[in-house]
């Protein structure tokens, strides 16, 4: 019997233990309310229907969960031990090829066989099969029944079927608010354990430390140890996520900010402030194909003009240009909330001693507003130095160390990108540096989140 | 003996200078307030605009009257028994390049499009009785031809453009193909159908995988969980997951669900697993300032007249709460959309030429589809690119204002 008919019988069962359930319940209600003992009527027939439904549907939905990754190997153990399979290979990898071989046949995937060996598992193969799917299915069917039945009995007026299910409800609510501390466990651990092969094969020093990076010749069997250094990645990273596109971003955002709360008419901020928003919408890799397409090679011809030596058509600066624009709105609306909390005594203060309105911006209500703005700025670093689809596409590859901003530099999320989309042999130092990478770029991203919102936090504390 | 203040005054020519040189900087802080919100819409408005001048081309497709006559043509098909199987064999392709060579001239195979000869296979199909006269078929031009044709291409290719024009052969039509193909190698004929329903699976996947776990997780925190060192790490971590660069989760499900659960290399399955653990912490924010924003008094109105605390949340704080949850979710699936990086990592970037079939299939989504693209060097792609571009953000916007849409038909304010 295959996986979804079973299911299906199953949810069928399901469905007729909850109306049945919840017809008995409604009569034995009927019949104690009629013999005028109210009190002694519990929960609503509904929950007496859920009880006996999830009783049903459970314990059979658990055993088929088990038995669908135990039943292969039993099955296996089943056509070893038939007679055809004596003359197997001995050595497990050819033997496991003709097993699988056997199994795509007996399962209908394949029609024919490739080795002779094979066709003959065919058979004890599907017998196996069919052997323990058929046992399968009717255990897991006498375990709905047992269950179902076993509930069917409890169902008596003063019987807590609601306390029970709700229970249940209580307990799926935490194991899913619980995911998120597996998925945070997930990623810290796979990091950890990549990298720690990583640095099995690379010291951490010349890791962290090293000024070359060539990941290529590493591959090529030059040998490890001066191929991996990040720092010109490190520098690259910077120099766009926390240099180029800071220069756009905190003056454009923050004055964005100060015109919108501060001078605009209502209308005009009911307008502009959405639009402002679309920029944080747009998709990055449209932004990494407007800067590759568009920005960069303009920024080129425009260093060409100049007499610029090195420009690059994959320059830094049109990677953090156009990073910058996409952090506007996100500096924009962490400083208009932090403007916002400063008290209106002060503003109010300020402008009575006669000062103007920008008077009053640049020297009360910014400096009180400055730990929010700051860490609204650490939060957008964080975010710039994170983002990947700009830099793979308009920034370049080639690990330079250099503060011109028209020549070419490379990030760590683009060299992560570049690491693990290339051929994939997963045990080489080359691909495994990206999880190291990887590393990295989370422990700054968290401590820098960490320190930002504890500034947010400690500033807003002082004026509430 | 002390000196007596006298009053400022205000009329003399310092004072008044120095009124002027702040009113001055008042107006020039202005300005400069005024020119950031400028620069940065200018910036939205170029951007746009690049995109719709690059992309809408890609939507139109140069044609070239094609006149086929059947009879004399090498073709040899019988019109009574027109099946898939016969005009597979009848080697079509190779008939379609000495037709146009001998109705166009020149070098004809660089004139049409390597897909050329489908227009005509479904000229045939649909009318069989074609095969015994001389017909007008549109077959699509090359890439050359059509960028000539568009804007700019060589110089050679804008000779042989003026050359067909003078024979009155090209017309401008609509580019079904880009609707309905999938990947290709030549820029005439890749279309974004295959990237975009891979696209629909993956977000399926998310939106199954992320809202009910966010819901639950949002109803948990925000009315059920115990103050607790472990309900803080709770906290804890939806708050950095929401903050952990999206490549991150790339690197997450490369080395947790490829190599070490071996599920199915580049399926949208999994595209959507990564995706929803990074969309589930934005449902859980905004689930729970939804539920936030629910007042006690209706908790304590439902629990007064004998509810339980789960009947409390189900029947009437979630129902109340949900048009805020739709709305974050809604918003973030629109991120899961445009996102890219974490799929480059999970072997989403492979070449597929057809479209998924299911969730195990190896598929692309529109983004991932939009970089490969702009990684082609033919430049018939720069078009094609945007207009998968436009295509995206089409859905983007229609996306984002749906949730504003919710918003305001369903805010309550209490």
């Amino acid at each position: 019997m295959t996986g979804p008919a079973i299911l299906l019988l199953l949810a069928g069962l399901g469905a007729i233990a909850w109306v049945s359930a919840r017809a008995r319940a409604l009569r034995l209600q009927t019949v104690a309310r009629a013999t005028g003992r109210r009190d002694a009527v519990h929960s609503l027939p509904g929950y007496h229907g859920w009880y006996v439904a999830l009783w049903t549907l459970i314990p059979a939905g658990l055993f088929l969960a088990v038995w669908a990754n135990v039943s292969p190997g039993l099955v296996t153990q089943a056509v070893l031990a038939d007679p055809a399979a004596q003359s197997l290979p001995l050595d497990a990898f050819s033997r496991s090829a003709v097993l699988g071989e056997a199994r795509a046949i007996a399962t209908g995937l394949q029609s024919g066989a490739f080795n002779p060996a094979s066709q003959a598992l065919v058979e004890p193969y599907s017998a196996a099969l069919n052997t323990y799917g058929v046992a399968g299915a009717v255990l897991a069917l006498i375990l709905a029944f047992a269950g179902g039945a076993y509930a069917f009995t409890r169902v008596r007026p003063d019987f807590r079927a609601r306390t029970r299910v709700e229970r249940l409800v209580m307990a799926t609510l935490l194991v899913a608010s619980l995911l998120a501390i597996v998925t945070t466990l997930g990623i810290v651990a796979s990091l950890l354990w990549e990298s720690f092969r990583f640095f099995s094969m690379v010291n951490p020093i010349d890791f962290l430390f090293g000024l070359k990076w060539s990941p290529q010749s590493a591959a090529m069997g030059y040998g490890n140890d001066d191929a991996f250094g990040a720092v010109p990645l490190f520098w690259g990273t910077i120099f766009i996520g926390a240099i180029i596109a800071m220069i756009v971003a905190i003056p454009l955002g923050l004055m964005s900010a100060v015109y919108l709360t501060q001078y605009a008419s209502s209308t005009v901020r009911k307008w502009m402030k959405p639009i402002l928003e679309v920029l944080a919408g747009v998709p990055t890799v449209v932004y990494g194909y407007f800067a590759a397409l568009t920005v960069a090679p303009a920024l080129r011809d425009l260093a060409v003009s100049v007499g610029i030596h090195g420009a690059s058509s994959e320059s830094a600066l049109a990677a953090g240009l156009v990073m910058g624009v996409m952090i506007i709105p996100f500096v924009s609306s962490m400083a208009d909330d932090s403007i916002a909390a400063v008290p209106q005594s002060m503003r109010d203060g300020s402008l009575a001693m006669g000062a103007t309105t920008s008077e009053t911006i640049t020297r009360v209500l910014i400096p009180a507003a400055l730990p929010g703005v700051v860490g609204g700025v650490l939060l957008a670093v964080s975010r710039a130095i994170g983002e990947t689809m700009i830099v793979v596409m308009a920034a370049g590859l080639a690990a330079n160390m250099t503060a011109n901003p028209f020549a070419s530099v490379t990030t760590v999320t683009t060299q992560i990108v570049q690491l693990l989309t290339g051929d994939q042999e997963f045990d080489s130092a080359k691909t495994l540096a990206a999880f190291a990478l990887g590393l990295v770029l989370f422990i700054v991203t968290l401590l820098l989140n960490i320190v930002a919102l504890r500034v947010v936090k400690k500033y807003r504390e002082a004026y509430e | 003996m002390t000196a007596q203040r006298l009053p400022t005054d205000w009329k003399s020519d310092a004072m008044r200078k120095r009124i002027a040189r702040r009113y001055g900087a008042e107006r020039r802080f202005k300005l400069a307030g005024l020119a950031a919100v400028a620069l940065s819409a200018a910036f939205l408005a170029f951007l746009l605009f690049t995109m719709m001048g690059n992309g809408l081309r890609g939507f139109t497709r140069t044609e070239i009257a094609l006149t086929v006559d059947f009879p004399a043509s090498p073709l040899l098909l019988d019109p009574n028994a027109i099946t898939d199987e016969a005009l597979a064999n009848a080697n079509l392709p190779m008939v379609t390049g000495e037709v146009a060579k001998k109705a166009l001239g020149g070098d004809a195979d660089a004139l049409l499009s390597p897909t050329a000869w489908i227009s005509i296979r479904d000229a045939i199909k649909a009318d069989p009785k074609i095969l015994s006269r001389t017909e007008t078929i549109r077959v699509p031009a090359s890439t050359a031809i059509d960028l000539a044709a568009k804007s700019k291409g060589s110089p050679e290719a804008e000779a042989e453009v003026a050359r067909l024009k003078q024979q009155g052969v090209l017309s401008t039509g609509i580019n079904w193909n880009f609707l309905t193909a999938s990947d290709g190698t030549d820029p005439t004929q890749v279309g974004i159908w295959g990237a975009f329903k891979g696209s629909l699976l993956t977000m399926l996947v998310t939106l199954l995988l992320s809202f009910p776990v966010g819901v639950a997780t949002a109803l948990y925190l925000e009315e059920y969980a115990p103050k607790a060192w472990w309900t803080d790490i709770i906290e804890v971590s939806i708050n950095n997951l929401a903050a952990v660069p999206s490549i991150i989760f790339g690197l997450l499900g490369l080395s947790i669900f490829l190599n070490f659960l071996h599920l199915p290399r580049s399926a949208a399955l999994i595209g959507g697993m990564t995706l929803a653990l990074m969309t589930m912490p934005v449902i859980v924010i905004a689930g729970r300032n939804a539920i936030k924003a629910v007042p006690p008094s209706i908790r304590d109105a439902a629990l007064g007249i004998g509810a339980s605390p789960v009947q409390v949340v189900f029947q009437h704080v979630l129902p109340l709460a949900l048009p805020g949850i739709l709305t974050g979710t809604i918003i973030g699936m629109a991120r899961a959309l445009g996102e890219t990086a974490p799929l480059l990592m999970i072997g989403m970037r492979a070449f597929i030429a057809t479209p998924p079939g299911g969730i195990t299939d190896p598929a692309t989504v529109l983004p991932v589809q939009i970089f490969l693209w702009s990684d082609e060097v033919s430049k018939g792609f720069v078009e094609k690119t945007s207009a998968a571009i436009i295509v995206l953000l089409v859905f983007l916007l229609a996306m984002n204002g749906l949730a504003i849409y919710l918003r305001n038909k369903f805010e309550t304010r209490w």
